[in-house]
């Protein structure tokens, strides 16, 4: 799920950005920083909207590096258990398939994947129903449900489920082509 | 209410069967012939003789003897010679009957069962083969009774519960109680020794003054004797064997209580347990617990069969069975097909307790191909039962019905302590209450508190009648109270299971898996399917070894030395990289370009780490290191990229994060791969100043000392590997602020180097190795080793240990070469005898130049031109004079072929002296022998052909003369030593010693073989 919040970071500005674009710097390192990083408790920092307050910079002893507390307002995403996502398959293998909401990566075990779907290896691997209808494979869009996540300091990593009503393959590659 | 019925009647079994396991104490021993009784006429087969002899002896042995004639289906016994146990008790006879009654039972079909038709009267009155059920009933309760009689006395005092300490301490042994003694007695006949001094009672009657006399099956080489004086016990072991009387030591009366103390080891046997065989065949097999028979102590298993059908066909045809069975066949479900068409006799029969149809092979009984077999309790271990899952998985095979439940009750057994936790998610199990999931408020020992989550739970309109079934329900004690009062529920933990959902993290804190995390994908039943979060597999758990938590591990990472993602050298010489680390070995991605192959290694079969910084070359020459990223260009991992983790040999170990298998790594050859982008610039400076300073012209050492790798020669492989082999070498440090010391290099990393100091008891780190003396070296003398210039340690070799192993060579190594060789000095002095100007003579005792052979042969040697015809430059023509002494010498010089590099390593080409007769190998010519007649400055010499001296006049370059060894009486030269030129005879051989009649002095020298010649006669 996506979230605008606001959250506040820290910044350490080497004394050579003071001066007029300090603020720009500051920003730009922000940003920098920040977006694409990944929190437990935030989840992804997908973008950053814009700054709501910079703080007043403290001049650290010894190096002259400033700290500035730096608000700032941004989109995050962070995915939940029982959420329902859609998302591209990157890889498909015997043990299920692999697929990619954005940042998170989500595994979707041939357990959770319905039983009446069979792993084909051969060039494209897939998971392919027996009359053939419904076909897994990489770059299908898959609706899916998140059963669990598992949060890294620079990771979620989620496990879902399309074994339910209304989830599986919502685009194929294949058939659109 | 049949269930809780049966769960009460079932206690109600069980103890009795306690009551009368656990009365006893003497009467153990006693229960311990029975067993053996039994296990006897179970097995059969063994002459009467044999039989009464095994009574006395409770020989594991033999009962492993007895297993294995049961596997191959031994006949039931015709029960002769029983007489021989007179003393046998009654109820080991009835529970021998009884044994084969039921036995015999299905046996009643067979024809040609040669057994059956020679049976005995005696077992013909208890026989009523139509009706055989009724039989056993009757015998059963006829059992009851007896058993009821003769433990009537003891069970009184056990009913008796009230009894007080005070009144337990009057039991206790006072000074006016007879004594314990402890008599010495053979290993092993303690039991033996005992049964005789019972025969002797029963012979001798009275005049026998001892009270008892008791064998401990823990206690060995010693009886106990009960008896009042010391006297009265030597008088009752005279004349006997296996006995010593001549230490008699007296149990002080405070441990007499000790002694009979016996440790309750209840065995809580019940049906669908796990159990393991501890005999026979199936030692250490799994097994599962059909009938339990708490009064024979035997248990009724189904094991999956140990059956090599063809050795079983033979034996029933009564062909030559090999006696010795060299394997143990695999388990294997029995294939009644297969053993049909084997012609094996198979009859199908329907047993008369159960009423189910059991396959008969040659006296086993097979049941979906299963082997049935009934063993004594003794023969199965039941404690720390912990099956593995492809056990428990085979034996789900044939019926998938049975499975989930049965297995649980044993897993719940082998729990650990404190296996539930507050907060812990629980599912009940068994009972009333099954699938009633909750979580854990409170943990007593064997109960565990839990609050259920569903919410109408008859919480209030538990009557009376509840109540009444709950406290029926033994197993599952209810504490009402609680029940009313807190809404939580007391469960005994053996009912309970923990319970997760598909999602939680968990990690794995038992079994084989133990460790790991991941997140459940699914739940069948108990079993739980995780995702593993390093590994991205599926493990299958129970759902009792894991617990919920949010910690990500690898599960074990270490074993021994190796981790994780380590390179290894294995036994074999193969290589690979550790893609998963188990309990007790490592998955090993083998380095085999062409196809994934993964070992399972244990710990002793790796030999080392390999923790180089190699690096190899690509499709295009660029040079791969650690690191860098690479593409497979080619091959079964065709596309995959990531970075390289390794390099040995050439072959680069990739992880890719998206290589699902194998950990993440890809094994391929660097010739196949291409570098991504550019390699890092700085590399060059980093890894390679030591290969790039010894690699030119290293080609004379690099094919001898090296195995050969593709790729790695070119750069920087030969000086990573060079380098590594000066660990354990002696080097003195040419910078910095340790210049001058010597040390010991212990470890070499990149381009830093550890010395151990020799001086100050410390190691230090040095950064480049060009600060060492090999670093430097190289390059100025290709074909030397590096150890060379720093020989001047070497002068007072007594000075330093020597150690052994790779370091001991090298030492003696250096040691054996001219003293004090500067790499100047052999370069000034080329003429001959110069080099020997300036040797002390005592250096070259003679223990030193065969160490220093050994060490030539063993380690490949830099002194062999592994390139034959190769140009040789003068300078290095000086060292090569020992070169052919590297190869085989002269027939007949025994111990000389080892002793010839020696020289030359140690002689430097300036051991030749005229008058000496060798052997010329020309290139492309047969050998000649001549004599020499010059020695040339530059270590060649001029040859006069012919033995003696008269054929034409050559020229020979050090490497192509061989010296002629001389034999006994022959004339000699010595050409080395004190007494190099002189002349002398040799009157004897010593194994590497000649003795030497010198003839100048006549003295008698012994001297090394290697520095003899033959002279030519002139």
């Amino acid at each position: 799920m996506f979230f605008h919040i606001i959250l506040e970071r820290n910044m350490q500005l080497h004394p050579r950005h003071f001066g007029s674009r300090l603020r720009d710097k500051l920003v730009s390192k922000l940003i920098k920083e920040v977006e694409g990083t990944c929190s437990g408790r935030h989840g992804f920092v997908v973008a950053i909207m814009g700054i709501e307050h910079v703080g007043k910079g403290l001049i650290r002893d010894g190096t002259g590096f400033v700290t500035f507390p730096v608000k700032y307002k941004c989109v995050v995403f962070r995915p939940f258990k029982g959420e329902i996502l859609e998302a591209v398959v990157t890889m498909v293998n015997k043990m299920g398939f692999f697929a990619e909401t954005g940042p998170v990566q989500v595994f979707v075990s041939n357990h959770l994947i319905p039983d009446d779907m069979e792993f084909q290896s051969g060039d494209t691997p897939n998971y392919i129903t027996s009359d053939g209808s419904v076909k897994i494979q990489k770059d299908s869009e898959v609706r899916l449900k998140i059963i669990g996540t598992r949060v890294d300091a620079t990771e979620i990593f989620c496990i879902g489920t399309i074994k339910d009503d209304f989830l599986g393959v919502i685009s194929d590659p294949g058939a659109a082509a | 209410m049949p269930r809780v019925r049966d769960d009460y009647e079932d206690d109600l079994d069980e103890e009795e069967g306690d009551e009368y396991g656990g009365e006893e104490l003497l009467d153990d021993e006693e229960e311990a012939e029975d067993e053996e009784e039994d296990e006897d006429y179970d097995a059969g087969e063994k002459s009467a003789k044999k039989r009464r002899r095994s009574e006395f002896i409770d020989d594991a042995a033999l009962e492993d003897d007895e297993e294995e004639d049961d596997d191959y289906g031994g006949r039931r016994s015709s029960k002769k010679g029983r007489g021989g146990g007179g003393f046998i008790d009654d109820i080991a006879l009835e529970a021998d009957e009884e044994e084969e009654e039921e036995e015999e039972g299905e046996d009643d079909f067979i024809v040609d069962n040669p057994a059956d038709i020679v049976e005995d009267d005696d077992r013909r009155m208890h026989r009523r083969p139509l009706l055989p059920r009724e039989d056993q009933e009757e015998d059963v309760e006829d059992l009851e009774r007896r058993i009821q009689e003769r433990y009537a006395r003891s069970s009184q005092a056990e009913y008796d519960e009230e009894t007080t300490d005070v009144e337990q301490q009057a039991l206790l042994p006072s000074v006016r109680d007879p004594k314990l003694w402890m008599v010495k007695c053979a290993i092993g006949r303690e039991r033996e020794v005992a049964v005789c001094l019972m025969q002797k009672f029963i012979d001798k009657g009275s005049e026998l003054q001892i009270r008892s006399a008791i064998a401990l099956d823990h206690l060995k080489n010693y009886i106990y004797i009960e008896a009042d004086k010391e006297a009265h016990v030597r008088e009752a072991i005279k004349g006997m064997r296996n006995i010593f009387g001549a230490k008699i030591t007296l149990v002080p009366i405070k441990e007499m209580t000790d002694v009979l103390s016996v440790e309750s080891k209840a065995i809580d046997l019940s049906r669908d347990t796990w159990v393991r065989m501890k005999t026979g065949t199936y030692k250490g097999d799994l097994a599962k617990v059909l009938d339990v028979d708490n009064v024979r102590q035997r248990v009724t298993v189904k094991l999956i069969p140990r059956i090599d059908l063809q050795a079983l066909a033979n034996k029933l045809d009564g062909r030559e069975v090999a006696k010795k069975k060299a394997f143990v066949p695999p388990p294997r479900f029995m294939n009644i097909e297969e053993a049909r068409e084997l012609h094996i006799r198979v009859e199908r029969r329907r047993d008369p307790m159960t009423g189910d149809y059991y396959e008969n092979i040659g006296g086993m009984m097979f049941k979906d191909g299963f082997l049935i077999k009934t063993v004594s309790m003794k023969s199965i271990s039941t404690q720390n039962i912990q099956p593995t899952f492809d056990e428990l998985e085979k034996f789900r095979q044939p019926d998938e019905r049975d499975g989930e439940i049965g297995s649980l009750s044993t897993l719940f057994a082998n729990r650990k302590k404190g296996h539930f936790m507050k907060g812990d998610a629980v599912i009940i199990v068994k009972g009333d209450l099954k699938n009633l999931k909750g979580w854990v408020e409170k943990v007593e020992d064997g109960n565990v508190h839990i609050r259920p989550n569903e919410k109408g739970l008859p919480v209030l309109c538990s009557t009376s009648e509840l109540f009444l079934q709950y406290s029926k329900l033994v197993l599952s004690v209810c504490l009402l109270l609680s029940f009313f009062m807190q809404k939580t529920l007391a469960i005994n933990e053996k009912e309970l299971c923990k319970y997760f959902e598909p999602g939680n993290h968990v990690k794995v804190i038992s079994g084989s898996h133990e460790g790991a995390t991941g997140m459940v994908v699914k739940v069948e039943g108990h079993v739980l399917i995780i995702l593993s979060d390093t590994t991205k597999e599926h493990i299958r758990v129970f759902a009792d070894h894991v617990v919920e938590s949010s910690e990500v591990t690898t599960g074990v990472t270490k074993l021994g030395d190796f981790e994780l993602h380590d390179l290894v050298l294995l036994d074999n010489m193969s290589f690979g990289v550790i893609i998963r680390v188990e309990s007790e070995a490592f998955q090993v991605l083998k380095g085999v370009p062409d196809r994934p192959e993964v070992v399972l290694v244990r710990l002793r079969e790796i030999k080392s780490k390999i923790d180089k910084k190699l690096v190899a070359q690509d499709r295009s020459k660029n040079t791969i290191s650690v690191k860098d990223v690479v593409r497979v260009l080619e091959g079964p991992c065709k596309g995959k990229q990531g970075p390289v983790e390794h390099i040995f040999r050439g072959v680069l170990f990739i992880y890719d994060r998206h290589h699902l298998e194998h950990a993440g790594f890809i094994c391929a050859k660097s010739q196949s791969c291409l570098v991504v982008g550019g390699s890092r610039g700085n590399r060059e400076k980093i890894g390679d100043p030591l290969s790039y300073l010894r690699t030119p012209q290293r080609v004379p050492q690099s094919p001898g000392r090296l195995p050969p790798r593709a790729g790695g020669r070119h750069r920087g492989g030969p000086g990573g590997r060079g380098h590594d082999s000066l660990i354990g070498t002696t080097v003195k440090i040419r910078l910095g602020p340790y210049k001058g010391y010597r040390g010991r290099v212990k470890d070499i990393k990149g381009t830093t180097v550890r010395v151990e100091l020799e001086s100050q008891m410390k190691e230090v780190t040095g950064k480049d190795s060009s600060r060492y003396g090999m670093g430097s070296e190289t390059p100025m003398h290709p074909s030397r080793t590096p150890m060379h210039p720093y020989m001047t340690p070497m002068r007072d070799p007594g000075a330093t240990p020597i150690h052994d192993g790779i370091i001991g060579k090298k030492r003696i190594l250096l040691r054996g070469e001219p003293p004090g060789s500067p790499p100047s000095r052999t370069y000034d002095a080329p003429t001959p005898g110069s080099g020997w100007a300036n040797t002390p003579g005592g250096s070259y005792d003679a223990a030193t130049p065969r160490d220093n052979g050994s060490a030539y042969v063993n380690a490949p040697s830099p002194y062999l031109p592994s390139t034959p015809g190769q140009p040789m430059t003068p300078s290095s023509a000086a060292y090569l004079p020992g070169t052919p002494g590297g190869q085989p010498m002269t027939p007949g010089g025994g111990g000389l072929d080892m002793m010839s590099p020696a020289i030359g390593g140690e002689n430097e080409g300036l051991w030749l002296l005229p008058d000496i007769l060798v052997n010329v190998h020309k290139p492309g010519d047969d050998a000649m022998i001549g004599v020499v007649q010059e020695v040339m400055a530059d270590g060649s010499c001029r040859v006069a052909l012919g033995s003696d001296g008269s054929g034409d006049m050559v020229t020979a370059q050090p490497n192509e003369i061989e010296v002629i060894q001389p034999r006994k009486s022959d004339k000699i030269k010595i050409m080395g030593g004190a007494q190099r030129g002189s002349t002398g005879k040799l009157i004897g051989v010593d194994g590497t010693d000649g003795i030497v009649k010198v003839d100048d002095t006549l003295d008698v020298k012994i001297l090394d073989m290697g520095i003899l010649a033959k002279l030519a006669q002139s």
